[in-house]
């Protein structure tokens, strides 16, 4: 009985630091994340952004992806966002269980879920020859993915294929002997 | 006396172009198709664009320039620089169309990064990129290092086939003529594209468990731009988003693959392989591989970057043989590129620069004439040194004996110095506009030796004379200055000729 009740005492005692842990995570963005590496390395952070690229769930009870949290998380090109330059983003490793159930990953006309993570990041880190990822612990969907309606261009097809016809009248009558002097 | 080009040396010069956008109006349609079976359908009318300003002027130019006379050597020159230029301008259309980028400028930029091989990228929101604008990009890198004008060697018969495959940079002929050479090496390009896609397919389907549509798509992608020595990737992070040393590993066997002269795989496959390691090329990549890696690594060391071995053996050996192939993968980004100061700058540089060897897709200097250039440095020295009725050895060997006239020696020495005054006038340019030194350095060398490394320089706000820079440094450092030198004195000739 002292037995579990000490077991109990010890796992609860566990549960309240790391909860804590997760309260006290610093609030960062990826870009603090790039500028500032050695700052926040081995600290618990919580990033927000959408999750892009891949799920690569990979046997090992663990699943990579990569969060970028620049501003096409929110409005991406393809929807007639605003340019504001390179993608902000880093790799994630999450336990296999976080990722599942997660709407599909960002990418041409799909938004992916925007995310809040916190985890521990790994700078350099010792285990896995000097990567440096996020090595998240909780997940909270913010926002589901969800579809890109892209607007056609119907001018560009016209154009493209009227070229593509002259392309061809030309070599057909070149070769044709009629049109021959 | 300069003699003004006649309308006869138009009409060959445009009968040349007019096939060779043919035949890239033709490589369009496998985007086009890309682009049909995953329903992207802006990307398609972009694409069909692109072929039909290819095909219409190609047709239009072998209408008006009938007749495959034979080119000469200046015709062939024009042809290959006029192709480097125009091709990426066209093939910059669906780029330009698909709204992630600021300008037709920095369209342009990435059109001729793809094709020179390069991998600078001024692409806005590249996560979000339809897949067949990433595999147009991608495509972009295998046409240019397989040489687009050689893939027009390969399929059409005719004159002058000589000139137009010296003019890509190209001076390796395996093979008794230049069009089987030419068959031979997209034949070593189509056996590498379907084991290194299936090798690396596999990769990231058992290693980083991605579905198998996506593990094929990223095993085309990084195929082309590590064995053509490119670059792109198909996400923002480079490599480094597939956070896999298996995966990395794969890739830098294409690297070198790519990296390797035409001539070594030809010596691979068809025997020969005794005589590559006493190969002066050979014995030179070694070498200076060795070096640069050493001062990467004991620099990366002396600035603490890594608290292991195996962190700075992992990281300063990709990238450094990502620099040396002139490849340009990134495991680590350009912020932290940028921080590898002293030792680890000098190296990673100094690898960009030297690139690999000649008649290989990688840029830079290339193996063979550091070599040359060290070797007559050295007997020049020998000569000095030793009494005046001693014989210096002024032979070297690649495949077979070859003698290091001061003829060879000067132009490899000359090369080699443009490469030089190629890098400093871009890091001039750069720090006119206030970029520090190192970072001026480095990513002007990134530019003028076809690499793609960043330390940040390269980014769509940076100034419009800056990005005009390094296109005219991709543009130079992958045709290696004669065939662009050839066109200035053909438009100068035109201007002032009689």
């Amino acid at each position: 009985m002292k037995r579990r009740i000490a077991a109990i005492g010890i796992l609860g005692a566990f549960l309240s630091v790391i909860s804590v842990g997760m309260a006290f995570a610093a609030e960062v963005t990826v870009a603090d994340l790039i500028e500032s590496p050695t700052a926040y390395a081995g600290q618990t952070v919580t990033v927000q952004g959408e999750l892009i690229g891949d799920y690569g769930f990979r046997g090992n009870g663990f699943m990579w992806t990569q969060l970028d949290d620049d501003r096409y998380a929110e409005s991406p090109v393809v929807e007639g966002g605003p340019l504001t330059g390179g993608n902000l983003g880093i790799g994630i490793q999450m336990p296999a269980d976080l990722g599942e159930g997660l709407s599909p990953p960002g990418g041409y006309r799909l938004a992916g879920p925007i995310v809040r993570v916190t985890g521990v990041f790994k700078y350099h880190s010792q285990d896995r020859q000097g990567e440096t990822y996020l090595d998240v612990e909780a997940l909270e969907v913010v926002t589901e993915g969800r579809r890109i309606e892209e607007h056609p261009l119907p001018f560009v097809v016209v154009l493209g294929a009227l070229l593509v016809l002259v392309a061809f009248w030309l070599h057909w009558s070149h070769r044709s002997p009629a049109a021959l002097p | 006396m300069l003699i003004r080009p006649t309308v006869h040396d138009l009409r060959i010069i445009g009968f040349y172009l007019g096939r060779v956008f043919t035949i890239v109006a033709v490589a369009g349609l496998l985007p086009l198709t890309w682009a049909t079976l995953g329903r992207e359908w802006n990307p398609f009318g972009s694409f069909l664009l692109m072929i039909g300003v290819f095909a219409a002027i190609g047709a239009l130019l072998i209408r008006i320039c009938p007749g495959a006379e034979r080119l000469d050597w200046s015709h062939g020159m024009v042809v290959v620089a006029v192709t480097w230029l125009v091709v990426p301008l066209i093939g910059a259309i669906p780029f330009a169309l698909s709204g992630h980028y600021g300008s037709l400028l920095d369209a342009y930029f990435d059109a001729m990064s793809g094709l020179s091989t390069t991998g600078l990228s001024l692409v806005q929101d590249l996560d979000h990129l339809a897949p067949s604008l990433n595999f147009w990009r991608h495509l972009l890198h295998f046409l240019g290092g397989q040489g687009i004008v050689i893939a027009a060697l390969v399929l059409f018969a005719g004159g002058g086939a000589l000139t137009l495959y010296y003019g890509e940079a190209r001076d390796d002929r395996v093979l008794p003529s230049v069009r089987s050479t030419a068959r031979f090496i997209w034949a070593v390009a189509l056996l590498h594209l379907v084991a290194g896609v299936l090798a690396l397919g596999l990769a990231a389907w058992f290693v980083l468990g991605f579905t198998w549509e996506r593990s094929l798509f990223h095993g085309l992608m990084i195929f082309f731009a590590g064995f053509d020595t490119g670059g792109f990737t198909p996400q923002s992070t480079s490599i480094g988003y597939y956070h896999s040393a298996w995966f990395e590993l794969v890739a830098a066997v294409l690297m070198v693959a790519g990296a390797m002269s035409f001539g070594v795989h030809f010596a691979l496959w068809w025997g020969g392989r005794k005589k590559l390691l006493a190969n002066l090329e050979t014995r030179t990549i070694v070498a200076t591989f060795l070096v640069t890696m050493a001062l990467t690594l004991f620099g990366l060391a002396a600035i603490g970057a890594y608290s292991n071995v195996a962190g700075l053996s992992r990281q300063g050996v990709f990238q450094i043989l990502s620099a040396h192939t002139g490849t340009g993968f990134a495991t680590v980004g350009p912020s932290e590129l940028a921080t590898w100061g002293g030792l680890a700058f000098g190296g990673l540089a100094l690898a960009m620069a030297l690139g690999g060897m000649a008649s290989s897709t990688a840029g830079g200097v290339k193996a063979l004439r550091v070599g040359l250039t060290v070797k007559a440095v050295a007997n020049d020295v020998r000569d000095v040194l030793l009494p005046e009725r001693a014989v210096v050895d002024q032979s070297y060997f690649q495949y077979q004996r070859h003698w290091l006239t001061s003829d060879l020696a000067k132009a490899a020495m000359t090369v080699s110095l443009l490469y030089v005054a190629l890098f400093l006038i871009g890091a001039g340019v750069g720090m006119a506009y206030g970029v520090p030194l190192q970072d001026a350095l480095f990513e002007s060398v990134s530019a003028g030796a076809s690499v793609g490394l960043s330390v940040g320089v390269t980014q769509p706000l940076m100034p419009t004379v800056l990005k005009l820079t390094y296109i005219t440094q991709m543009w130079l450092g992958r045709l290696e200055f004669i065939a662009v030198f050839v066109l200035i004195g053909f438009l100068w000739s035109a201007v002032r000729g009689k």
